[in-house]
Formats: C-alpha cells, sequence, structure tokens
C-alpha cells in the first residue's frame, strides 16, 4: 500500500518535471537582464540560424563552447530548416504585440529574408557599427559589408562569412558517359542534352535555386549587367527574361526527372550527388564538398570547380531581433563570432569552410597567420586559380526571377 | 473462533433481512416481485428458469441494480433501510458460482482484504486469525500459497471465508455450489449454512438445485417464468 | 470522493479533445474568411477562398490527397482481410501480430525514410536490379519510386502503414468476450454448412468484424488524405498533396499566405468528409454485391486465391522489413557505398558519432514529452474508464464522448494545427512546454483509451462486486483490485501512448516554433539534409525508441509481481520466525 502510494507520487513528480523539462531551456522573465557588465550572470542567447549542414552545427558549437568559456554566455543554436519559419514567427510576435520578450535573439540570415525583415521593422537598427571588430572588416573599402542584394543594411545586420556559387561533378560518371563538365551556361545546355538526367537546381523559393535562376540571367546577358544592379521594372524582365525561358525550356526536359519533380532545399541536390542519382550540382558552400567527401556522404571522385563565365558572390549576415531581451549579450555574441580567432576556424576546410569576411590587410601579423591552410583536398576547390566574381543583382530581382518561374513552371509545393 | 464476534459488536438483536413489497421492472415490464422476511440463521431459497430474475434480486439487495434495471420498494437489514446506501456500506456479502479470489494477492492476503480495519491489534494477530480460520475448514498451512494452485473446492472455501470475514449483516449466495462436484457439494454447503447459522445472520439462495433447497430449510420461493 | 474526482477527470478530457481541436478550428475559419486582425484585415469576406480556387493546380492537389488516401485505405483494407483469411484459424495468427506489431509504432516519417531507403533510384532494390544488369550510374529518370505523378510512391507507403493498424484493430475485435464465442460459432456453422474457410470469413465473419472496425479506418481514412509527412518525402510536387500545399502556404514568409493556408485548410476539411462519403459508398456498394452473392450459396470463395494473396502480403512485408533493416543499418555504419554494390567498401562508427552528439537534447525532450504525455493520459483514463462504471452517463452523453474521442483523428491535423497555435500564443508566448504537451496529448489520449478501454470493459465486475460487498469503497476498489488486476493493459496502453507521442512531427512542429527538437523532428529535417548516413541512423533512433517503450511496458508487469511475491515472502518469514 505505501510502496504504491510512493510510486504513484514519483510518477507525478516527474511528470511535472518532464513538462517542465520539455520547456526550451531559456525561460527569461524580465527587464532585470539589464544587468551591467561587472555583476554579469549566466546569460543566455537564442541563435536561430539554418540547422541542416553538420558542419555549421559543429562550428555553431565550439562558438557556444568558447562563449561559455570566455564571457559566461550560454548561445543555444535553435536548428531552422528553412530561415523564413524564423522570420515568420518574429513578424508573428510583432503582431501579437511582443516588443520584449522576443523567442528570437540572433537570427543567421541575408538577401530577401532581411528584406522582409527590414520592411516589418523587425531588426534591432545601428548596433553593428558599434561592434569592435567590425572595422576589421574594413567597411568602407568594402561595400559588400553594408550592402545585402543591393539593400543597404543600416547597421541592422552584421556581416559574417561569404560565399561563392561553384560547381561540383562526378568524374567517373563524366568519364563513363564520355562528357566533359561545362564551364560556361551554354555548355551545361549542352552537357545535360549529351548526358541527360544527370543535373537538376533546386526550385527558387530555395536560395540556392534562386541563385542558378540569377546566374543564369547574368551569364545569359551578359550586355545588359547594369540594368541587373537597379530595381527591377517590366521593362527591364521583357529585355532579358526571354533568353532565360529559352534556356530552361531547352534545358528542363534533360533535367533529373525531366523536370517534373524539383528538390525544394539545396541539402537534397548533394545527397543526390552522394547517391549517385545526379552527377552534377552546384552550391554556395565550396568547402562543404571536401568535409561532406571526409564524412563518406560523397563518394572520392568529386571535384570542384567554378564556372568560367562567372561565380556568384555575396555575404551572409547575423541579425539581432528588434524584442530580443537579451540584447547586451547578443552583440557580445556577434562581436565574439568578428573576432579573428572565430573566423579564421570557420575558414578552416576541417571545420566549414565559410570564407572570412575580415579583410587581411587590417588585421595583424599573428591574426593573419590563423588563417594559414594546409594541403588541399582532392575534392576541394583550388583558390589558387582564379575566379572571376558575379556580385549579386539588386534584392528585387530575386523575388520578380522567382515569381516569373512559378508562374511560368508551375508552383511547387 | 467464537460466538462472541457478534456480540463484540454490541448488539444483542439478530439480523433480520426483510423485502418490502420489493418489485424489479425491466423496461416498463415487470419481471418479479417479492414481499417477505428473513430471520436470523435462516436461509431463503430463490429457484426458478435462468433470465428470469434471480440474480438481479441479489443484485437489488446488494445495491449493484443498474440500468435497464428498475426496482421499487424498499430493502430494511435489521429494521434499517438500505436502499439508499451505497453498496460497499450495506455490509451485504456474496458468494458467487466462481471463486472469483484475487489472484494477485495470497490466499492470505484476500482473506485479510476482507478484514475490517482495527479489527486486530496488530498484523501478526491477524496473521494468527487467519490462520486458524483456514484451519478449520481443513486448509491449514494453505496462507502463503497463491490461487491459481488451488482446485475448486478450495477455492470455494476461501471464498466463503473470505465473504464472512467481512462480518456482513446479510449474505447472498448466487449459486455458489454448482460448479462443484458432488462429493465436495454436500460438504461446503453444510460448511456454508453451519457459518451462516454460527454468526446469526439472514442469508438469501439462489439455485437450480433442489437438494440445496433441502439443505437451506428454509422458505422457498419460486419465480414463474416470465 | 473518488467518484466525483472521476467524474471530473471525465469532463476534463472530453474538453481536452473537444477544445483543441475547436479552437484551433476557429483559428482557422476567421481567416479564411478575411478576418486577421495581425495583418490589418477586418473585413469578412469571400476573397480568399476565389484566390484559393484560382490556383493553378489546386484540383490536381485535390485529386492526389482523394487518390492517395481512399486508394490506399481501400487497398489496406483489403489486404488486411486477406491476411485475417488466410490465416486466422492457425497459430501463426500471433507471430503475425507480433511482427506487424513494432511497424504499428514507427513514426510515419520513419515508414517513408525506410521505403526511400529502398525503392529509390539508388536503393537496395535498385543495387539488386543493377548488380545483375552491371548498371553502374543510377537513373532517377528511369524509375518510378519515389516523386511518381501519380501519388503511387506515397499510397504504397500509406498501405504499409495502415495494414497493420487495421490488422490489430481487427484482432482486438475478435478477441472481445462478446464477439469471441458469436464468431467462433459463426464458424463452426459455416464449416458445417459446407463453406470452406474463406468463404466462411468473408460471409459470415466479416461482416460483424467490420461494423466494429469500421470507426478505425475511417479515422485512417481522414489521416491518409491529410497527412503531411508522407507526401512531404515521397511525392512530386508539380504540385503536391492538398496537405503539404498548405503546409508550404503557412510557412511563407509572406504572411498574407497564412489566410490562404487557412481557406484551404477548410478545404481538406471538406476533402476529408468527401473521402469519408467516397468510402462509405464503396462499403454500401460492396454490402449490396455481397448480399447478392450470399443467396447464390457458392460454397468455395476463391479459395486458392484468397490463400495466395493472404500469404504474399505477408511474404511482402517479411521481405521489405528485411531489406529496409538491412540496407538501414548498413547505410548508417557505411563509409563509401558506390551502386551497384550490396555491401559498402567499409565501416565507421563515425554517423553514429555525429547523430548521439546532437541526439541529447532531442531525445531528451522526445522522452520527457513521451513520459509526461502517456503516463498522464493513462491516469486521465483509467479514472475516466472508471467514472463510467461508478457513474454511468445518459446516453446520448455517452455518445458525444465516444464522438469526441474520435474527433482528433477524424480531423486532419493540418487544418486545425496552426489555429491551435495561433490561440496558444495568445494565451501565453513562453509556456511552450505545456503548449506542446497539450498538442501532444490530443493525439496520445484517443489511442491510449481506444487500447486501455477494451481491456477495462473486459474486466470481470464481479470482482468489484465482491470487493464492494467486502465494504471496500469505490476508491479502494479500484486502487487495490483493478489496478493491479489490468497492470498489463495499462503498461502496455502505457507504451502506446510513449510511441504515438514520439512519432509527432507537425504538433511538435508548430506548437514549440521549433524551439523543442525532437527525434522526429530532427528525422524530417534530416531527409532534406545532405547525409544519407545521418538520416539512416535517425531512422534507426524513431524505430527503437517506440521498441524499448514496450520493452518497459512487457518486463514491468513482470518486475511488479516479483516485488510483490518478494514481499508477501519476507512477511510471512517474519511472522514464522517470531510465531504465534
Amino acid at each position: 500500500m505505501l510502496s504504491r502510494t510512493l510510486l504513484l507520487f514519483i510518477c507525478v513528480v516527474l511528470c511535472c518535471v518532464s513538462v517542465h523539462a520539455a520547456q526550451p531551456s531559456n525561460q527569461n522573465a524580465s527587464p532585470q537582464k539589464k544587468a551591467n557588465e561587472s555583476d554579469m550572470p549566466a546569460q543566455h542567447v537564442r541563435f536561430h540560424a539554418w540547422g541542416g549542414s553538420a558542419q555549421v552545427n559543429g562550428y555553431i558549437r565550439w562558438l557556444s563552447e568558447q562563449l561559455k568559456q570566455r564571457h559566461n554566455i550560454t548561445l543555444q543554436h535553435v536548428k531552422l530548416a528553412d530561415t523564413s519559419d524564423a522570420v515568420a514567427r518574429v513578424l508573428a510576435e510583432k503582431a501579437a504585440g511582443n516588443v520584449e520578450e522576443g523567442s528570437v535573439d540572433l537570427i543567421w540570415i541575408n538577401g530577401e529574408n532581411f528584406a522582409t525583415m527590414k520592411k516589418h521593422g523587425l531588426l534591432a537598427a545601428k548596433w553593428v557599427g558599434q561592434l569592435p571588430n567590425f572595422a576589421l572588416t574594413n567597411p568602407d573599402d568594402n561595400p559588400a559589408m553594408t550592402m545585402d542584394f543591393g539593400e543597404a543594411t543600416m547597421g541592422m545586420e552584421a556581416p559574417w562569412g561569404r560565399a561563392s556559387m561553384v560547381f561540383y561533378m562526378r568524374q567517373s560518371h563524366l568519364q563513363k558517359l564520355q562528357v566533359n563538365a561545362p564551364t560556361n551556361i551554354q555548355q551545361l545546355l549542352s552537357f545535360s542534352q549529351q548526358a541527360p538526367g544527370r543535373f537538376t537546381y533546386p526550385a527558387p523559393n530555395d536560395y540556392l535555386g534562386a541563385s542558378f535562376l540569377k546566374y543564369a540571367l547574368l551569364s545569359l546577358n551578359p550586355k545588359q549587367h547594369t540594368l541587373f544592379y537597379q530595381p527591377v521594372t517590366p521593362q527591364a524582365l521583357d529585355d532579358t527574361l526571354p533568353s532565360l525561358w529559352q534556356f530552361l525550356d531547352a534545358l528542363h526536359p534533360n533535367m533529373w526527372r525531366e523536370g517534373r519533380t524539383v528538390v525544394r532545399q539545396a541539402s537534397q541536390l548533394q545527397r543526390l550527388v552522394g547517391t549517385g542519382e545526379l552527377s552534377l550540382a552546384f552550391t554556395f558552400t565550396a568547402a562543404e564538398i571536401p568535409s561532406a567527401v571526409e564524412r563518406f556522404d560523397l563518394p572520392t571522385d568529386i571535384r570542384t570547380y567554378a564556372m568560367d563565365d562567372g561565380s556568384l558572390a555575396n555575404v551572409h549576415f547575423i541579425g539581432l531581433t528588434f524584442n530580443s531581451p537579451n540584447r547586451q549579450a547578443a552583440i557580445k555574441v556577434v562581436n565574439f563570432m568578428l573576432s579573428a580567432e572565430a573566423q579564421a576556424e570557420k575558414q578552416k576546410i576541417s571545420v566549414w569552410g565559410d570564407d572570412t569576411v575580415l579583410d587581411m590587410r587590417m588585421l595583424t601579423g599573428k591574426q593573419q597567420r590563423l588563417f594559414k591552410e594546409p594541403a588541399l583536398h582532392p575534392s576541394a576547390l583550388d583558390k589558387t586559380l582564379p575566379i572571376s566574381l558575379l556580385a549579386e543583382p539588386h534584392a528585387s530581382w530575386t523575388d520578380a526571377l522567382r515569381n516569373a518561374w512559378y508562374e511560368r513552371y508551375g508552383a511547387r509545393y | 473462533m467464537d460466538h462472541k464476534s457478534t456480540v463484540l459488536r454490541g448488539q444483542t438483536l439478530s439480523q433480520v433481512l426483510s423485502l418490502q413489497h420489493l418489485t424489479i421492472h425491466k423496461g416498463g415490464e415487470r419481471l418479479l416481485q417479492i414481499h417477505t422476511e428473513v430471520p436470523a440463521q435462516s436461509v431463503l431459497t430463490i429457484m426458478g428458469p435462468s433470465g428470469c430474475g434471480k440474480t438481479t434480486l441479489l443484485n437489488a439487495i446488494s445495491g449493484q441494480l443498474s440500468a435497464p434495471f428498475v426496482m421499487q420498494g424498499d430493502i430494511c437489514i435489521n429494521g434499517r433501510s438500505v436502499v439508499a446506501i451505497p453498496p460497499h456500506k450495506r455490509k451485504v456479502g456474496i458468494m458467487f458460482q466462481d471463486a472469483l479470489l484475487f489472484e494477485h494477492m495470497s490466499v492470505k492476503e484476500n482473506i485479510a482484504f476482507a478484514i475490517p480495519p482495527e479489527r486486530y491489534r496488530s498484523k501478526k494477530a491477524q496473521s494468527i486469525a487467519i490462520d486458524r480460520l483456514l484451519e478449520n475448514v481443513s486448509l491449514s498451512g494453505f496462507g502463503d500459497r497463491s490461487i491459481d494452485a488451488l482446485s475448486g473446492g478450495q477455492q470455494a472455501r476461501i471464498s466463503l471465508l473470505r465473504t464472512l470475514a467481512a462480518e456482513p449483516d446479510v449474505v447472498l449466495l448466487d449459486e455458489p455450489f454448482s460448479k462443484l462436484d458432488a462429493s465436495l457439494r454436500a460438504q461446503i454447503r453444510q460448511w456454508t449454512f453451519d457459518e451462516i447459522k454460527r454468526r446469526d445472520i439472514p442469508a438469501v439462495l439462489v439455485t437450480h438445485d433442489k437438494e440445496d433447497a433441502q439443505a437451506a430449510d428454509g422458505e422457498v420461493i419460486e419465480i414463474m417464468p416470465c | 470522493m473518488f467518484t466525483r474526482l472521476t467524474v471530473f477527470t471525465r469532463l476534463l478530457l472530453f474538453l481536452l479533445l473537444l477544445m483543441p481541436v475547436s479552437v484551433g478550428f476557429i483559428g482557422v475559419i476567421f481567416p479564411s474568411f478575411g478576418y486577421f486582425p495581425a495583418l490589418d484585415r477586418h473585413d469578412f469576406s469571400f476573397d480568399i477562398f476565389k484566390k484559393l480556387f484560382a490556383v493553378d493546380g489546386l484540383g490536381r492537389m485535390v485529386w492526389l490527397s482523394l487518390f492517395t488516401g481512399i486508394g490506399s485505405t481501400l487497398l489496406a483494407t483489403l489486404c488486411t482481410f486477406l491476411l485475417l483469411a488466410a490465416c486466422y484459424k492457425s497459430s501463426f495468427l500471433n507471430k503475425v501480430q507480433a511482427m506487424l506489431s513494432p511497424l504499428l509504432v514507427l513514426p510515419h516519417a520513419a515508414t517513408a525514410i525506410a521505403l526511400l531507403f529502398v525503392l529509390s533510384p539508388s536503393g537496395l532494390f535498385a543495387r539488386l536490379i543493377g548488380s545483375i544488369t552491371s548498371t553502374t550510374i543510377p537513373s532517377a529518370n528511369a524509375a518510378f519510386f519515389p516523386y511518381d505523378d501519380w501519388g503511387i510512391s506515397v499510397l504504397c507507403a500509406l498501405v504499409l502503414k495502415e495494414v497493420p493498424f487495421i490488422l490489430l484493430m481487427a484482432l482486438s475485435v475478435m478477441a472481445q468476450p462478446s464477439n469471441v464465442r458469436k464468431l467462433a460459432g459463426y464458424q463452426r456453422v459455416g464449416v458445417s454448412l459446407g463453406y470452406n474457410e474463406k468463404s466462411t470469413f468473408f460471409k459470415l465473419m466479416l461482416p460483424s468484424i467490420y461494423a466494429q472496425i469500421r470507426l478505425p479506418i475511417l479515422a485512417v481514412l481522414v489521416f491518409a488524405t491529410s497527412n503531411v509527412e508522407i507526401p512531404l518525402i515521397l511525392a512530386a510536387n508539380n504540385p503536391g498533396t492538398l496537405s503539404t500545399a498548405i503546409l508550404h502556404w503557412f510557412n511563407h514568409v509572406d504572411l498574407s499566405m497564412r489566410l490562404l493556408g487557412s481557406a484551404a485548410s477548410i478545404l481538406q476539411v471538406f476533402v476529408c468528409v468527401f473521402a469519408i462519403l467516397f468510402f462509405i459508398t464503396i462499403e454500401r456498394g460492396v454490402a449490396l454485391w455481397g448480399r447478392n452473392r450470399l443467396h447464390a450459396g457458392k460454397r468455395n470463395f476463391f479459395e486458392r486465391s484468397i490463400a495466395f494473396l493472404g500469404t504474399s502480403v505477408l511474404a511482402v512485408y517479411a521481405v521489405l522489413i528485411a531489406m529496409v533493416v538491412y540496407v538501414v543499418v548498413m547505410y548508417s555504419f557505411a563509409t563509401y557505398w558506390p551502386f551497384p554494390h550490396l555491401l559498402p567498401q567499409g565501416f565507421t562508427l563515425l554517423h553514429w558519432q555525429t547523430a548521439l552528439s546532437a541526439i541529447d537534447e532531442p531525445f531528451w525532450n522526445a522522452v520527457a514529452l513521451a513520459f509526461a504525455t502517456s503516463t498522464s493520459s493513462v491516469v486521465f483514463v483509467l479514472l475516466t474508464l472508471e467514472s463510467e462504471v461508478l457513474a454511468p452517463a445518459k446516453q446520448k452523453v455517452a455518445r458525444l464522448f465516444s464522438l469526441s474521442l474520435f474527433l482528433p483523428l477524424l480531423v486532419p491535423g493540418v487544418a486545425f494545427l496552426y489555429g491551435l497555435v495561433w490561440f496558444q500564443q495568445l494565451l501565453s508566448t513562453h509556456a511552450l512546454g505545456f503548449h506542446t504537451y497539450i498538442a501532444h496529448m490530443v493525439y496520445v489520449v484517443p489511442y491510449v483509451y481506444l487500447s486501455l478501454a477494451v481491456s477495462y470493459r473486459r474486466f470481470e465486475p464481479r470482482y468489484a462486486y465482491v470487493a464492494q460487498s467486502l465494504g471496500k469503497s469505490p476508491f479502494q476498489v479500484f486502487w487495490h483490485i483493478k489496478l493491479p488486476m489490468l497492470t498489463n493493459a495499462v503498461c502496455v496502453s502505457w507504451a502506446l501512448g510513449m510511441a504515438i507521442s514520439f512519432s509527432q512531427y507537425l504538433p511538435t512542429l508548430l506548437a514549440s516554433g521549433g524551439a523543442i527538437p525532437t527525434v522526429t523532428t530532427e528525422a524530417v529535417a534530416s531527409v532534406s539534409g545532405s547525409s544519407e548516413r545521418l538520416t539512416a541512423v535517425y531512422a534507426i533512433l524513431q524505430g527503437v525508441m517506440p521498441f524499448m517503450g514496450f520493452v518497459i511496458a512487457w518486463t514491468l508487469p513482470a518486475m511488479i509481481r516479483f516485488a510483490r511475491t518478494r514481499k508477501r515472502n519476507r512477511f510471512s518469514q517474519k511472522v514464522m520466525r517470531y510465531g504465534p
């Protein structure tokens, strides 16, 4: 009788503990978080970032460990399948009148997600300029640090890393099929005609998919580049889209699954190359390729290269939400992320391989040495070879392109 | 085991079961009506074909009557109406055809479960009392046995002990001997009736068997086929 | 006092089942008519619906949902009956039950993932064929599965998941005491009249069984028509099913798409209703046809073909399960595994290490949620079932309660979850654990109730009568007699509750806003990730966790019994030592 009562009591306690335990760890309560530097208790910052890459997740874990040791800040990586989930959440919070107790502190964004957040006033303004380490990016000489797809960042987001679009292919497949890797957009088309079903690109709601369309648009219209760096106009679309449609109409029937199904996310593209269903793909994270090979997710005959007619390049950023209750701690986190140690660690191929945003000229000799890389992996991009970069067009082009694509080729849910 | 068990309760009056114009209806139709008194130490036998409400009558007395059966009339135990009292407070014992011993308890625990609280000074005293009870029905040493190892006759005896250990004011017997084979039947029947006499309480027996009725030696009511 | 507690619990449970669904529903009805103050929309109109019906490809989406939903349920029901007809007499049935039970608790996402591993162009099946034909390059364009335009891939995954469920429902109905005697009787009469086994089953036994499993089958139908996880993983997207479109619209950065999503949720409900009506029509048609055949008196009802089909269903399951286990385990340890080799080139623990280092939080979240929901469900359900005995409600109320039990199963999750989450956010933006707990309870309670109710109603009521006649109050009867005797059933229901909680995807994702990752949410996220091997690890974890729950459920009663016997022996030894 007694033992059974005890068992019941333990069950009830465990239940309550469980419900509490399943709460996300931070239950920030109040404005008392505005403590000053000296009496810093442990602080909690929630960093909403895409969680589909093991390397990125691993690097963020390293950041958490460092921040805990150095500043007693707990950085919680909230893994997103899609950044717009977090954007929608902040927007919903603003709509519900939540201005002090936001559930998102930092958010990894760029491009149209930034544009949306800027438009709805979801980001804290003018905090980036105050970061001590921001000066290391040399923003005066590097306008890319303060421009996001043609939109001025206005101190709302801090640059974090840089990426350019590169292609990778399965050498054994191409040898077997007796085709050469395409090095420009026209060769891509002939490649697909010679070896149908070996290439595809993600739907344009995915960042990489939209980038492919931009790359194609830019390469197919080399003489109209000035149009792309201004806000889009219906006239500009009329001038440039026909060549894109002609290209895509010819490409689609020779794509994977004949273009009837497209992958929704870029990571699925890499997976399909890994299983052998695709022989050619592309990515913004060149360093991910050798890491994936080392992790057995991609086979050893993968070779990475950049297209001759240009690689789309951009900077990605970290935003601070307008309603973050942990503002000071979050700012400290970002400052650390911009430090030479953190940026060097990030650039290491064995960790993440994401290019740094710091300007080498602003660093001391000791800091510069942190960035030295050992020997090159056979599947990695050879950075000694010149790559011609294509800057991202104005942000309005992305939406216009995407909508036009969906209108022409059907919504892909 | 002694006579004093009855006296300890501070009553010198014997228990009497009184069924006053007890009528049971099912869906508008009258199933049976009964009006009688069962004095202490005697057994009222109810006989009749299956499905005519014998078990329903017992359910009414024990308080387990449920829809679609409806009851009218009164049931009094020693002058006190029990109709409004919840079943577990009526002190009406039941014995079924199946022994229905609780399998997750041992024999001793089954009987101990029935004993009213504070009846014995200590667990040890209770244990000794139960051992004596088992001796009286020739089952000494069976206290720690588990239920599934017992034969039908042994289970019936323990079921009897359990029912009576709760010190009920009335005992209802729903064909309790019908599953026993002939040789055991007479003996357990006799034990049962002896105990009822000793405890000075009335009983109601439902049965098919004429021999049971004869051994009960009390009023016999036959329910007409419906 | 106890009785009052049980009646209160019954009311609580009723509210728990009714409120989230209704509230959720309201949360999508208003926006679908254009009322969404957060976006400055204050007037009611049909504009959103007009916009919905103007969406390109809507017809195809609806058709795909209906085809996969109705098709899979019909096929699954047929397969179940073939299986039952083929082996309901043999002891083999127990083995079948044991083999298929684990599939029941495997999350839907895991089933889809498992099928991908076996049937995709680079899956095990393709490798087998590739080894024979010496192809070294897997070709998606030459393959059919997955992403096919007709939705057959989705249909297969649904059928695979539904057959064990319908089978187990049928078996539990057949095992109810009121049915056992009746069915055995029918069977004997049928045989004595000259009908063979299969005929007897289809003509005599099936009609009574079917009537009793009809409601669960309809729940299966609704789920199949509105499921999100399986089409997300296996369907083509030009376009996909209506449910994936709804998911897409609600997650859109452009918040005004939420209105479209709400309207589509209403449409989804209508689609499910249509599916139910269609299914019932087919049911009636089959019944009519069957009744005509009954008069014909034909004794041999496709004896051999049924036996063959029934055994083939079993064979397909056995082969698939074997293949899935093989390929998933291999991938989780594989280094490089070129096509079309049947064995990887080498093995490594790297993937397990990667997953396990990241699985800490999701694992404990899943366990905590499952424990909280399952344990509290079992307690609430036990008290509610007890209230049905102690204070039976009027028939109408009882019927309303049974309907409310099926409400979460009959209303598509995709339709009410978004509304529910919006309402939860209004109440509190912080209590995410509690919100997720409620979202899980909505799904766990019906299953726990159904599972426990069977055993509860099978409980011999005379034990309770005896205990009451011994002077025990209702609480004492419940605590000392009913609970110990129902230990097995309680443990199994508890394990089932845990498994249901483990497998929840959309409720966890939405109610917590992604802040509470579980093994299932991680697994689905990993499918759109870049590592096949990591997905394999997650799939194994998803399968193992519910299984662990059942292992506990099977061993716990034995442990309790052992502890009881020990206590008893110890006490009697004490008495013997100190003597009278």
